[in-house]
């Protein structure tokens, strides 16, 4: 490896990912130092901050909260040899386990802030999940006004806040004895919607997972869809 | 955890849920129909702490490399996760199979701290297994503790059906050995396994002994209840540790844990026999690695896991003879893969400007530094052969390479001690700061700050000092006042640790078997982390030790006769006890004893064998 100075020229690889499973657990912060990891050991020609600690680069887009699985995750690896993509991928899997695998990769000169809406298919199982049910989440993600107690730092009052303008469509359908939402919402860094309000909303709302035993019921939540802002397919 | 419905709902409700999935790369999966012996190996502590151990890694990978023996992990749920597994009757599982433990055949612990054993009995309660080894059936697993506490393991003697002395690498295997043949020869009891077991050296069977006492409380004897039984257990160690199996690939955790690095072990034992060290002594005799092998190791290891620091690691690392030659072979390919190099147990007496570079050059920071005592008197007391000039010498090379962070630690309470070597440590620190100011401002960093960090002394079993009465409550308080006195620079920030948590300390590591009713009330009343601070109850303690007619002064104040039973004389370490006397009454001289690369001392733990440099 070659010592570099901060100009060095480099090459910008988009690696599309899965996050699914147990890996739900893991925060974007152990996900970056996992990643830094996984990218040396597959030996990628990455490029190196400069400075007394230097990383690999990468940037990640739309980081996931804890207890969301993803099928559309986006990372920019900085490279200093454009190598194949298909061998980086190849490189990349092997060095992942089965609940983390890159779906795609290619080169680019797109920017991650193009990504404006993130596609979600929500799936609860709750006491009372029935046809009706489902139609008044539906409903309630669907009026003007869907609030949410946020609270903006720890140890501040809490606010309410309306979540409407962040959702750009919602559907929900009752099949096996499951409520299955699909919902598109904001990911522009200025009005992020974290899905879990969502879930906290129809809590509120609709009065679904209710019961206090947390072994009775409970929900998945799984990224599966990027898009840019006309709604094209984010890449 | 896996059979258990909707546990998705608990891990979202639990802090930090990325501790219990598992799934890491470079785990070890094996089918369990294909296996004759399924091990867990368990941590009593958190996931991050137990990760990060050395000994579960090296012996994880011994064990998984023998196909007939599948060894899994196994840690403690944090308080909030412990609860949900009682409200919702979810079983402690091991990580890899998610399978509950009372599915396996071996469960053994590693027991590294004193503090830890209500944690390993808590765990055994979550799983279903009974705490006493009396109590356990035909089918549930052998208990097996190991590790550093089991130099004497007689408190917690009687929750072990097997107790593994010394180094686990080969005896861990011959144990799986004997049970699987045993089962599959037909002639497997769990008494007939564990008596033969106790052939094996290093195994002790705590239930094949009878302790008596005499009317004074102190021990008449250990009594061995067959005559096949050895009636001293050698502690095990390892010949050639250069041809020792080392692990190539470590379980990568996705959270962050303690020491989140690859670990090279470079030398065991260490040729210095402070007074006060317990590890000094039970880790001999001295043992090292070649750096031909370290190196080739260190690279497989970088290869397999992508960490970007590698931490040499023993008990005092500048005494390896080697040092120079390993320290430029790493650095030839670390620099330019980005990886540093970090040297955690740097001696006073050989920190050079050499030294602190080859470690500094991908990371700033501060520097450590154990003088352990205040005057040289007391130095030479514990027989630490460092001095003044020595510190002097150490910081002035730091600031000059631009650390401005010093740790200094001490212990309070070593026999001998008066309050004058209480205030040699305000007057140390004072001095270090007064080096700094010497530099002219142009050749040492800006703003300083120098750490001054007590413990409280705990005479450990197998040290000189194992005799030693600890001081008492009242006096170790008042000493830490008297220091917190004498420090008057704000340049200097004074920590100590809890004089209450080391008494406790010392009543697990000195005590017999009668303490084993009041650490079986303690896991009742549902102790667990007693090493970290906010669970450490001292009231509790005494509350329990005094319900089990346990008098702490008995095992701490008292201290020990030199003709008594110790309740640690079944095993036989290797150093010998009329080495560990003579080291004592030099103590009490202020004569030091030099290191074993300089003189051999005759300490007695060269009959163990092995290929090493130093003894005859």
């Amino acid at each position: 490896m070659v010592q570099l100075t901060p100009n060095h020229p480099y090459v910008t690889l988009r690696v599309k990912f899965k996050k699914v499973g147990s890996l739900q657990y893991i925060s974007h912060l152990d996900l970056v130092r996992t990643m830094h990891k996984i990218i040396v050991r597959a030996k990628l020609p990455v490029w190196y901050t400069a400075g007394y600690n230097p990383k690999p680069k990468m940037i990640f887009a739309a980081p996931l909260s804890i207890g969301t699985e993803s099928v559309c995750e986006f990372m920019d690896i900085r490279l200093i040899d454009d190598i194949s993509p298909e061998l980086a991928k190849a490189r990349l899997n092997e060095n992942m386990t089965d609940e983390m695998q890159v779906l795609d990769a290619y080169y680019t000169e797109g920017k991650l802030t193009e990504l404006r809406w993130l596609e979600y298919d929500f799936i609860i199982c709750t006491d009372n999940a029935s046809d009706s049910l489902a139609d008044e989440c539906e409903r309630a993600l669907l009026s003007d006004s869907v609030t949410v107690e946020k609270k903006t730092k720890p140890g501040e009052p809490t606010v309410t806040t309306n979540i409407a303008p962040m959702i750009k469509s919602a559907r929900a359908t009752y099949r096996d004895g499951l409520i299955h939402i699909n919902a598109v919402l904001s990911a522009d860094p200025s009005s992020f919607l974290n899905p879990e309000y969502i879930i906290r909303a129809l809590r509120d709302s609709v009065g679904i997972l209710k019961n206090p035993r947390l072994t009775e019921e409970s929900y998945s939540i799984m990224r599966c869809g990027a898009y840019r802002e006309d709604m094209t397919d984010f890449r | 955890m896996s059979e258990i419905k909707n546990l998705s709902s608990v891990l979202k409700s639990v802090s930090k849920p990325g501790r219990y999935i598992g799934g890491e790369y470079n785990r070890i999966i094996k089918s369990k129909d294909e296996v004759k012996c399924r091990f867990a190996f368990c941590f009593p502590d958190t996931y991050e702490i137990g990760m990060s151990n050395l000994g579960v890694r090296i012996l994880y990978d011994v064990l998984n490399s023998d196909k007939d023996v599948w060894c899994e992990r196994v840690y403690a749920p944090w308080e909030d996760m412990k609860k949900k597994m009682e409200e919702y009757d979810i079983s402690l599982t091991a990580v890899e199979s998610g399978d509950p433990l009372t599915e396996f055949d071996m469960l053994g612990f590693s027991l590294q701290y004193e503090l830890c054993y209500t944690t390993a009995l808590q765990m055994l309660r979550l799983a279903g297994i009974p705490i006493w080894a009396r109590d356990r059936s035909e089918d549930t697993p052998i208990i097996i503790g190991g590790g550093p506490c089991v130099y004497n393991s007689e408190p917690i003697a009687e929750f072990f059906d097997l107790i593994n002395v010394g180094e686990g690498e080969e005896v861990l295997l011959e144990i799986c050995h004997l049970y699987n043949s045993m089962k599959e020869n037909g002639s497997y009891t769990r008494e007939a396994f564990l008596r033969a077991a106790s052939h094996i050296e290093g195994v002790y069977i705590p239930s094949l002994y009878e302790v008596s006492y005499n009317e004074d409380g102190t021990i008449r004897e250990y009594k061995p209840l067959y005559e096949d039984v050895p009636a001293k257990i050698k502690k095990r160690v390892i010949a050639d540790l250069d041809k020792a199996p080392y692990p190539t690939k470590l379980v990568m955790p996705y959270v962050e844990t303690v020491h989140d690095r690859i670990v090279l072990e470079v030398y065991r034992g260490c040729i210095r026999g402070c007074r006060f060290c317990q590890a000094g002594m039970v880790y001999r005799p001295i043992r090292e690695k070649s750096p031909e092998t370290l190196c080739n190791t260190a690279k497989c290891l970088f290869e397999n896991t992508g960490y970007d620091e590698i931490s040499l690691i023993s008990l005092s690392i500048s005494d390896y003879s080697e040092l120079r030659e390993l320290t430029d072979k790493l650095l030839s390919w670390t620099d330019e893969a980005h990886v540093s190099l970090s040297l955690p147990s740097l001696r006073i007496d050989s920190f050079s400007e050499e030294l602190m570079n080859k470690i500094s050059s991908v990371r700033t920071g501060g520097l450590t530094f154990a003088p352990e005592a205040g005057t040289q008197r007391l130095r030479d007391v514990i027989n630490k052969n460092v001095t003044e000039d020595d510190l002097m010498h150490a910081v002035d090379i730091a600031f000059r390479g631009g650390k401005s962070s010093v740790k200094l630690y001490f212990m309070n309470g070593l026999p001998t001690e008066t309050m004058e070597d209480i205030e040699g440590i305000a007057d140390l620190a004072k001095k270090v700061v007064g080096a700094y100011f010497k530099l002219p401002k142009g050749e040492r960093p800006r703003g300083i700050s120098v750490t001054v960090s007590v413990s409280c002394f705990v005479p450990k079993p197998f040290t000189p000092f194992q005799w030693e009465a600890q001081d008492s409550l009242e006096s170790l308080v008042e000493k830490q006042k008297h220091l917190r006195g004498c420090i008057t620079d704000r340049k200097i920030k004074y920590n100590y640790h809890e004089a209450k948590v080391s008494r406790i300390e010392a009543v697990l590591a000195r005590g017999d078997r009668r303490l084993a009713p009041a650490i079986a009330l303690a896991v009742e009343e549902g102790f667990m982390f007693d090493a970290w601070d906010e669970y450490f109850d001292y009231d509790k303690w005494i509350d329990v030790l005094d319900r089990a007619g346990v008098d702490p002064d008995f095992y701490t104040t008292r201290g020990f006769g030199l003709d008594e039973v110790l309740p640690w004389d079944i095993i036989d370490c290797g150093v010998t006890k009329q080495f560990l006397l003579r080291e004592r009454s030099k103590a009490y001289e202020a004569k030091t004893t030099p290191s074993c690369a300089e003189h051999c001392s005759g300490c007695g733990a060269n009959k163990l064998g092995g290929k090493n440099r130093w003894c005859n």
